[in-house]
């Protein structure tokens, strides 16, 4: 048996659910779950820390990124890429996250899929003002009619005054801890993604699956949420 | 007490004598003026008076007395501080406190509970044996104590504080009190006015006379007075104070938040502090719980109150004790701390001369109360820094000597 | 609960911002003890109409605010250098 080569910040309370796993970019994933179809509808919360992430910061970090022909043109917008997307992050910072489509679970962990976030990973730094940052991040996904319920228990921000076609993107705090947020649609559904420091994992993916599983919702696998 | 309780019900004037006397004009000139009524300030009339022979001296104070940070604090002494200079201080101090209510003859409801400083990180138990050792080399009765004896003498505690951040040890310090606040003020206040000493309330101090650096007098909202000496005891006033004087200097005003809870029974004998939660708490004899947290985040020159404290002193408070979820919170209040860069006070002499200063007590000051009294009369009345405060002047800034208490101070510094 | 207005990410309660001190300038650092003990300890500290630091804590936005000490009235805040934009 082989050591994982990366694993979830919520690995261990993840461990506890019982499920199907697989290997996503190294990482061991909970991607399917028995109860999932049941719960996804209402309120389901899953972990895509799997997926491939990357950051990039500096004032030449915008002309830097349009070289790989990814620019968002304002502040706490985000912009769908052909495999995944790109979150501009106040004025002068991105977070790149591939799509689960581009990743693929069939290649060995020993080597590094083809993906928009390896090919930025490998990139020459050296131009000023451009710096890579590490993205270590516990990412969820929330989805179901229960979300906003979630998020009015949890955090401060006025989510309803958003208006979802103009890509927006939330950098507030929920339950104490800073977050990055997209909200967006799926299905006619809310679909919202998270990201915080992976250091405060646990906790935050305790207090949030507690609250979920008392709106009647739960734990849903990672291409469960991904491919319904 | 029930007769005496009757007389009060039938008596058509006041049956009792007045604590203090209430004059109602100021003289033109005094040996010795003091800004602020609070503890601090009154300990300084007493000792003034009963020990240096002064009693031409006036109290100035802006509000009523104890009205500041005297009656807004939360009552813990003690003395196991981190620095050499802090602990022979506030020993000092502690040892005062004790005979304090003979010596005025009214009782300060003084009570030995313990003290117990949680750690709850390796670093913290490592800090916490750090202060024990200093705490004994001074012959202060500090220990370091592990989790199975903060049990035993609070039951009630989780320790596992929610699985979030377990008690690894305490600093237990026995002789950790509380006492009444607002009698120490009236206390020193009465001994003071008996000895000749004038408190004058609603008296605010709107400028101070300096010529060829020497302080001539003090302008009030009641009139000019000429004076020699002037003692600056004013806690969250006092760089408003140091404005009319022109003198720089590094304290910075926070507000800093307490509340009480509704009456229990009694089932809190030590006073439990918390540096990683952000708490510390005890009963009083009437049963409240009384509790504070850190300093507000930000700079404010006033004693507001905010629901992010309420809120965020109940969560924490509620890591450490869980069965307090259904007990509420009925009063909630705030003082203006003056805090310095090294968390130690600035006392004693300043660069103008009969300019004396006794501030930068910050979160810390109540239960320096006695000895900051005796110290600064001293200093007063011999135109020299006492010397058990010679390392708290304010020009230690200049020559780079801080006295670095932050580790002991308070908590979540 | 208090809100505070962040130039790039809008008005937010004031528990997402950390306070960074008042705005000053560096003296030359080869200016002598005592200025330098002056620029580092000693501050203006009366009640008044303060330019302070301010940083929003998620999104690590730095940038200045004009804040009344006494009655905590947050007048403005502006990313620096950019007062008159």
């Amino acid at each position: 048996m082989s050591t994982p080569r990366r694993l979830s910040p919520i690995h261990e309370s993840l461990q506890q659910i019982e499920g199907t796993w697989s290997d996503i970019n190294g990482m061991p994933a909970l991607i399917h779950t028995s109860e999932d179809a049941r719960i996804a509808k209402t309120l389901g919360i899953a972990d895509l820390s799997s997926l491939g992430r990357f950051g990039v910061k500096g004032a030449g970090a915008a002309a830097w990124l349009a070289h790989y022909g990814i620019t968002v043109e304002q502040p706490n917008r985000w912009t769908r890429l052909a495999g995944g997307l790109a979150i501009r992050l106040g004025l002068s910072e991105y977070l790149i996250e591939d799509s689960l489509s581009n990743t693929s679970s069939n290649i060995p962990s020993n080597t590094l899929p083809n993906t928009m976030v390896s090919r930025l990973a490998a990139g020459n730094f050296d131009p000023d003002q451009v710096y890579p940052v590490l993205r270590q991040d516990l990412a969820l996904a929330l989805w179901g009619e229960q979300v906003p319920a979630l998020m009015l228990q949890t955090c401060n921000f006025n989510f309803r005054a958003l208006t979802l076609a103009e890509n927006p993107v939330v950098l507030t705090t929920m339950i104490g801890v800073a977050v990055t947020v997209l909200p967006s649609e799926r299905n006619g559904l809310p679909f919202y993604r998270i990201w915080c420091d992976g250091t405060f994992g646990n906790y935050f993916w305790h207090t949030l699956l507690a609250i979920a599983q008392e709106l009647g919702g739960g734990v849903i696998g990672t291409t469960s949420i991904l491919f319904p | 007490m029930p007769l005496r309780l009757l007389k009060f019900g039938f008596s058509k004037t006041y049956p009792e004598p007045r604590m203090f006397r209430s004059p109602d004009r100021l003289k033109s000139s005094y040996d010795a003026v003091i800004i602020g009524g609070g503890g601090h300030g009154l300990a300084a009339a007493y000792y003034l008076s009963r020990d240096h022979g002064m009693n031409n001296i006036a109290v100035l104070e802006r509000g009523y007395i104890g009205s500041g940070n005297t009656g807004r604090n939360t009552t813990i002494i003690r003395s196991n501080y981190l620095t050499p200079e802090g602990v022979k201080f506030y020993d000092q101090s502690v040892q005062l406190w004790q005979d304090l209510s003979v010596d005025f003859d009214l009782n300060l409801f003084y009570s030995t509970r313990g003290h117990f400083t949680l750690a709850h990180t390796d670093a913290s138990v490592r800090t916490m044996r750090w202060r024990a050792e200093v705490n004994k080399h001074y012959g202060i009765d500090s220990e370091l104590v592990a989790p199975e004896d903060v049990k035993a003498a609070c039951p009630e505690m989780d320790l596992n504080c929610g699985g979030h951040t377990p008690v690894l040890g305490a600093l237990y310090h026995a002789p950790g009190s509380i006492a009444r606040h607002d009698a120490v003020a009236w206390g020193y206040g009465r001994g003071a006015d008996q000895r000749g000493v004038e408190i004058h309330q609603q008296t605010e101090v709107v400028g101070i006379q300096v010529e060829a650096d020497r302080v001539t007098g003090v302008a009030t909202s009641r009139g000019q007075i000429a004076t020699p000496r002037v003692l600056c005891a004013v806690a969250g006033f006092t760089p408003r104070l140091l404005q009319m004087v022109n003198l720089p200097s590094p304290i910075y005003v926070h507000p800093l938040q307490a509340m009480v809870s509704e009456p229990m029974k009694p089932w809190l004998d030590p006073i439990i502090v918390s540096g990683s939660l952000h708490v510390y708490v005890s009963q009083t004899a009437r049963g409240e719980l009384v509790m504070g947290a850190s300093l507000d985040p930000y700079e404010l020159h006033a004693s507001r109150s905010t629901l992010e404290f309420a809120e965020g002193l109940s969560a924490q408070m509620l890591e450490l004790f869980p069965f307090l979820s259904h007990v509420k919170i009925v009063r909630q209040w705030a003082g203006m701390a003056d805090m310095t860069p090294d968390f130690a006070p600035i006392m004693g002499k300043t660069p103008i001369a009969g300019f004396y200063l006794d501030a930068g007590w910050g979160t810390w000051g109540f239960k320096a109360t006695p000895v900051c009294g005796k110290t600064m009369a001293y200093t007063v009345a011999n135109d020299k820094n006492h010397e058990l405060i010679q390392d708290f002047s304010l020009d230690r800034f200049k020559r780079y000597e801080l006295v670095g208490e932050k580790g002991a101070a308070s908590v979540g510094h | 609960m208090k809100q505070m207005i962040c130039p790039i990410n809008g008005t937010r309660p004031i528990v997402e911002f950390t306070c960074g001190g008042d705005l000053q300038s560096m003296p030359d650092p080869h200016c002598g003890d005592t200025v330098w003990a002056d620029y580092i300890f000693n501050r203006n500290n009366a009640p008044t109409i303060k330019q302070e630091w301010w940083c929003h804590t998620p999104s690590n936005t730095w940038f200045i605010a004009k804040r009344n000490t006494l009655t905590d009235e947050v007048l403005c805040t502006y990313l620096y250098g950019q007062e008159d934009v």
